[in-house]
């Protein structure tokens, strides 16, 4: 079965993927900084209870074995390098046939449901609601009048929901005053954009994620009509500035293009940011390219920006100087055996 | 961006204090002041500032800290550690720092009323993805780009991309008639009209022509 990012998504060729996060918390407990060790097992006891198992696997996050957690981490369902195994007696993780919608108890709120699509669908509200849904009917959740739902990060107090569409906007990127621009459109919409990664080897992908902010004061519909408004601008905007640098500038982009390419096709050794970097023109001028011997879809293109992204981190050891090279090595014959598939 | 003390939209005057932005009404309340006034105040009473600096250690023996010693009685957490991470401990926390909370939800969001769905309700929601057509120029010649482009248009059969129409201002122009046109004929005016009903069409790159053309001819109004 296909991973659920590996699935073809609509405007795939900007929109990387479309997430729905819903937390919710349990009447009776603790929120998660003032629960003890003994009140958090009964926690995650109460919530394996209620969890559906004919729709999702898993557990406690302690009784994952390291293939799991790789697979899980590449399928964002741990968070980026696993961040979310810190404190793994304290959690659990569900999940179903592809990873697509998640269930995390104890990462950071009682309850995190998490529904994840490829490219542009805002259906992933829809699933994530079914299965929170399904969660209220058998669990006794916090919720008053006034505030919603009750969380312990008030940020998240309300409907306790957050939408997030992970972009990649090489041509803004490289459009002076692009991103600053796109930020201040962003901000009139009330929601908000970051970098993929704010430093490190992936600082500068060209990747974004623009995220809802308020969950008080909103409808959920007013929430994902303003958020469908927002995306179709921005998608609208990077094809335009793709459009403007692959028409003004196309000898050079064209150059850019075709050494992107091989370098991905044939490095035998390969850094994240150089991959990513590459990867970032093959899909800028990929609708522009009108010779015939690059051959490389959207789907491979999309695959491996979401591998490189979200790679498990290697831990480099004091004494092994060679675990860097090994872990470009890698990288680089993951990266050539999938565009030879291409050919 | 929004006064971080009251949520309201910040208008005209922005003061920023000790990194925290403040509208002007709320920057009074506080006692700031001295940021309001015009720098010529200044200059009529040099020494204003320092006056100001005097009577505030004066009165810094009357302040009240008391309310950062608040407990929740149930979890035991502070106001001052609801402060430093915005997290609260439980379910009780939000009757004892309702205050600080509300102003947190306001400072963040600009509200606190809620406005959702109800446990165990549906929202009502029809929101459904539309997807974006791409620019009408981009080419798809290449084998495995013309057959990505049949298998996209056949999972986006319900999505037709709604033609916009063309637009006439009240100066008569059009897109038509923007294509054609010698740019150096327009003036500033229509240029900017121009630019508007570009890229109300999506003619990106006309656009882009027009807006180059507006800034050489500003450009060469300043230098000259």
């Amino acid at each position: 079965m296909a991973e659920w990012y590996e699935e073809k998504g609509r405007d795939n060729d900007v929109v990387l993927s479309t997430k729905a996060c819903i937390v919710r918390n349990i009447k009776g407990y603790n929120f998660m900084p003032r629960l003890d060790d003994k009140e958090c097992q009964s926690l995650m006891d109460t919530v394996d209870e209620a969890v559906d198992k004919n729709v999702f696997a898993g557990g406690p996050a302690s009784s994952l074995d390291k293939d799991t957690a790789i697979r899980l981490i590449r399928l964002q369902v741990l968070g980026r390098e696993g961040s979310q195994m810190v404190g793994a007696e304290r959690k659990a993780f569900y999940y179903n046939d592809n990873a697509s919608l998640s269930i995390a108890v104890g990462s950071g709120e009682h309850i995190t449901v998490r529904a994840m699509a490829a490219g542009h669908d805002i259906s992933v509200y829809k699933t994530a609601e079914k299965a929170v849904m399904d969660l209220e009917s058998k669990l006794d959740i916090a919720y008053s009048d006034k505030y919603g739902f009750l969380t312990s990060n008030v940020r998240l107090a309300g409907t306790g929901l957050k939408i997030l569409y992970t972009v990649a906007l090489p041509a803004i990127s490289k459009t002076e005053g692009g991103i600053a621009a796109l930020t201040q459109r962003v901000g009139q919409y009330e929601w908000t954009i970051y970098p993929f990664a704010e430093r490190g080897e992936l600082a500068d992908s060209n990747v974004y994620i623009i995220a809802s902010v308020n969950t008080l004061g909103i409808t959920e519909d007013e929430l994902l009509k303003r958020g469908e408004m927002l995306i179709a601008d921005v998608i609208k905007a990077e094809r335009a500035c793709r459009e403007e640098i692959a028409t003004n500038k196309k000898d050079q982009s064209e150059d850019i293009f075709g050494r992107s390419y091989g370098t991905l096709r044939y490095s035998a050794l390969i850094s994240r940011s150089e991959a990513i970097q590459a990867l970032g023109w093959l899909r800028l001028y990929h609708d522009y390219y009108d010779g015939g011997d690059i051959k490389c879809s959207w789907s491979a293109i999309n695959k491996l920006t979401m591998n490189v992204l979200w790679e498990p981190g290697v831990p480099l050891k004091k004494n092994s100087p060679g675990a860097l090279a090994t872990s470009q090595k890698i990288r680089a014959d993951g990266i050539r055996k999938s565009l030879k598939a291409e050919e | 961006m929004r006064c971080e003390r009251c949520g309201k939209e910040l208008t005209n005057r922005i003061i920023k204090i000790n990194g925290i932005t403040y509208c002007e009404n709320c920057a009074r309340i506080m006692g700031y002041d001295r940021f309001l006034r015009d720098p010529s105040d200044i200059m009529s009473n040099p020494f204003a500032p320092l006056d100001e600096i005097a009577s505030s250690l004066m009165k810094m023996s009357e302040l009240d800290f008391g309310n950062s010693t608040l407990t929740c009685p149930k979890c035991g957490m502070t106001l001052r550690e609801f402060e430093n991470d915005g997290r609260v401990g439980c379910i009780e926390c939000y009757n004892t720092f309702n205050d600080n909370i509300v102003r947190e939800m306001f400072k963040q969001q600009g509200n606190s009323e809620y406005a959702g769905r109800l446990p165990g309700q549906t929202a009502a929601t029809d929101t459904e993805t539309k997807a974006v057509p791409a620019p009408k120029t981009v080419k798809k010649k290449t084998a495995a780009a013309k057959s990505e482009a049949k298998a996209e248009e056949e999972t986006k059969e319900q999505a037709k991309p709604e033609s916009a129409p063309e637009k006439t201002e009240k100066s008569g122009l059009t897109i038509d008639k923007l294509k054609k046109a010698d740019l150096g004929m327009l003036s500033n005016e229509e240029l900017e009209q121009g630019i508007k009903i570009a890229a109300e069409a999506e003619e990106y790159r006309l656009a882009s022509k027009l807006r180059d053309e507006l800034k050489g001819r500003k450009e060469g109004e300043n230098n000259g």
